[in-house]
């Protein structure tokens, strides 16, 4: 009976089994862990209570105020993506959560030393906390984001429908590709420092490649292609129809999403794979 | 299945490790990934410039229920193979294996978040120590009452004594009921009586049947409380065998090479010396060089003479050996005592005496004078020893202690164990043969 522990606790070298799903496993595995983690950073940051929680979304909505005002005060919107700010909302809300579980996950390593270097954990749980934290934050700002449709559907601003119900599936489909990529994040950063800053100056640059202040049909048709080649692209055109524009997904975007999940889960997998060994030593 | 194969009753095994940790050169600490993905060559930059080995070619096993205590100086490699046992890091070369389950204590409490409660830490370490959440929930009480926190469960971590702390942190890890535990130098922390509880928490553990991996720099704790010593240096094995031959051999050497700094020093006995040479087994557990009194007497220039009368650092077991102190007196003095002590290093008394309690009656004892102490025939035990040094009244009043001024070795063509090592003869009658 304690066969299945023995071989669990024999380090082969080299290591088996397809390195691409491994990091994967052992994460699902140590779920409990993971969300035990992610509840203490929670709870450490709403220590205040419903004021902490406040903190927690007066940067998106002051982001949001200050978009919505620029951008009406500069621009006129297009007619079909009125109330502006109501647009902007979920964009700049779901593009917080990427921005900061990959921003975090590029410290996650250095934060967390001691527990790498004295205790048995897996290292991927470290990662999926900081992904599992910041989706956590999206979350519980839904409702905000639910009362504001509700409201501008009360004054006919718009037309809410049962569509808004993918966005939900469309944050999960995210938070896997974001998770895939915050393993590569986490894994290099170890060796290089300028991990962060790279990811800084390369998530500002993603923030005005996606269409997160427009909408994708804005873009003219023969950029359109190479847009979608940016990952987020296509999540941010999806999370634009299910909360704004109420209207379903295209099939083609659902199967570009999966796969684009796919993809960035196990490239970030493989990347991580081939340098966790070193995670514990030179975190 | 088969029967009870030796391979079933092992608990560890340590297969030909090797372990080099990897040492980048400037280019890394720079580390950019931004230079290595324009030059082309993110793979080379992570290849280290060199290794530095942490263990070499290291082989043992332990048997399932089996107290080992590994001794060494810092950087020996202790931690290492602490580390390579508890999968937190990987051999270079050889193999590793732990059968059943593992837990390891290389740091109380390492994980606990100073900002939530008591409660919320309990479960997280419990988590990271390999528990489940139902198996947690069921020791919750029992680790609660072994920690003593009932009243502060609640409190966030950080109003905890760094105590209070401590206690909670190794009641989670023994209550992680593990098949093998691994122990880093944890007892060093925490007072007296939480020393104790953990003493008595591994007996049970032994008792139990779990098999117990103990780095430690306290040399009688691993004589006493294993039965088997592994000893590292410079990352490889030296010796591995009963507890208290190894921690012999160990001692001895470190012995050796303090005696060997002893006398580049130049007789040594004077004072500022302190906290020298980080491989001496018990530092630190006694007062070294203390020095209290009034000062109406004072006690100089201790040292030890050899049979032939020349100051040495060490003698052979069995042969003379003299001590010698000069003392002052800064005014005349009618009322006063000499004595000597030999202790061990960890402050074990083996000899005192006085000329009080040998029965000379003072008179009068002024201005500068010497005394000395001859012992015919010195028959310690192989092993390190210190020399206190005291000039008092006959009440007991100080004028010059001085603890530790002097360390000593006494050697022997073979190690025994114990304190003493008389002159013996071996007797054999009946059916007992032996080679040569």
């Amino acid at each position: 009976m304690q066969r299945a522990e023995v071989t669990s606790t024999v380090y082969r070298l080299p290591s088996s089994g397809p390195a691409v799903i491994t990091p994967l496993r052992r994460a699902w595995r140590q779920r409990a862990l993971v969300v035990a983690l992610t509840r203490r950073e929670l709870a450490a940051r709403y220590r205040g209570g419903a004021l902490g929680y406040f903190w927690s979304l007066a940067n998106p909505l002051l982001l949001l105020l200050v978009y919505a005002t620029v951008f009406r005060l500069v621009f006129t919107p297009r007619a079909d993506v009125r109330p502006y700010s109501l647009f902007l909302f979920s964009g700049v809300l779901t593009w917080g959560f990427v921005s900061s579980a990959l921003l975090d996950a590029a410290e996650t390593f250095r934060a967390n030393g001691p527990l790498l270097r004295k205790t048995t954990v897996a290292p991927e749980v470290f990662p999926a906390v900081a992904v599992g934290a910041r989706l956590s934050h999206l979350l519980l700002a839904l409702p905000v984001l639910a009362a504001a449709i509700l409201v501008a559907g009360v004054l006919r601003s718009v037309s809410a429908g049962p569509q808004a119900l993918a966005f939900p599936v469309v944050i999960l489909l995210l938070a896997l590709a974001v998770f895939g990529i915050a393993l590569a994040i986490s894994s290099l950063a170890v060796h290089f420092g300028d991990v962060r800053d790279l990811v800084a100056n390369l998530l500002t640059l993603a923030f005005f490649l996606t269409p997160i202040l427009y909408p994708i049909d804005s873009v003219p048709e023969r950029f359109r292609p190479w847009l979608r080649a940016n990952p987020f692209a296509t999540f941010f055109s999806a999370v634009h129809d299910s909360a704004f524009f109420f209207r379903p997904i295209p099939v083609a975007d659902w199967l570009w999403m999966t796969a684009t999940a796919a993809v960035c889960l196990g490239v970030g997998a493989a990347i991580f794979e081939r340098l966790r060994d070193s995670i514990a030593e030179e975190a | 299945m088969s029967q009870t194969s030796p391979s079933s009753r092992r608990a560890v095994v340590v297969d030909h490790v090797t372990k080099l940790y990897r040492r980048y050169g400037r280019k890394h600490t720079v580390g950019s990934l931004k230079s290595a993905l324009l030059a082309g060559r993110a793979r080379q930059s992570l290849s280290p410039d060199s290794a530095v080995p942490a263990l070499v070619d290291v082989s043992f096993e332990v048997t399932r229920g089996e107290t080992v205590g590994i001794v060494g100086p810092n950087g020996s490699g202790k931690s290492t193979l602490l580390k390579l046992l508890a999968g937190i890091v990987r051999p270079t070369d050889g193999r590793v294996a732990v059968e059943g389950r593992l837990g390891a204590l290389l740091e109380l409490g390492a994980g606990f978040h100073p900002e939530i409660s008591g409660r919320e830490n309990i479960e997280i370490n419990g988590l990271l120590l390999g528990l489940t959440r139902r198996q947690i929930a069921e020791r919750f009480d029992e680790i609660v009452r072994f920690a003593e926190l009932e009243e502060f469960l609640d409190a966030p971590l950080k109003t905890y004594s760094s105590g209070m702390a401590v206690r909670l942190g190794f009641s989670i890890a023994a209550h992680s009921d593990p098949d093998v535990l691994l122990v880093d130098e944890v007892l060093a922390v925490g007072d007296e009586r939480f020393a104790h509880r953990c003493l008595e928490k591994f007996a049970e553990f032994e008792r139990a049947g779990v098999t117990l991996l103990l780095v430690s720099h306290d040399l009688a704790l691993v004589s006493d409380r294993c039965r088997r010593a592994l000893w590292l240096d410079h990352g490889r094995l030296l010796a591995d065998g009963p507890a208290a031959q190894t921690v012999a051999r160990y001692r001895e050497r470190v012995a050796r090479e303090e005696g060997k700094a002893r006398l580049d020093e130049g007789g040594g006995g004077e004072r500022g010396r302190g906290g020298r040479g980080e491989g001496r087994g018990d530092a630190g557990t006694r007062g070294r060089g203390e020095r209290i009194g009034s000062g109406a007497a004072t006690a100089e220039g201790v040292r030890l003479l050899d049979a032939g009368g020349r100051p040495a650092g060490s003698v052979p077991c069995g042969e003379a050996a003299r001590l010698e102190m000069e003392v002052h007196a800064a005014a005349p003095l009618s009322d006063f005592v000499f004595g000597f002590a030999i202790t061990t290093v960890s402050g074990t008394v083996v000899f005192g005496s006085n000329t009080d309690l040998e029965g000379f009656e003072p008179v009068q004892f002024k201005g500068r004078a010497q005394v000395s102490l001859e012992i015919p025939s010195l028959t310690l035990a192989p092993g390190v020893y210190c020399v206190d040094v005291a000039v008092h009244a006959r009440d007991g009043a100080p004028y010059d202690y001085r603890r530790d001024v002097l360390r000593f070795e006494v050697t022997a063509d073979r190690p025994s164990t114990g304190l003493w090592s008389p002159p013996r003869r071996w007797g054999f009658e009946g059916a007992i043969a032996w080679k040569k």
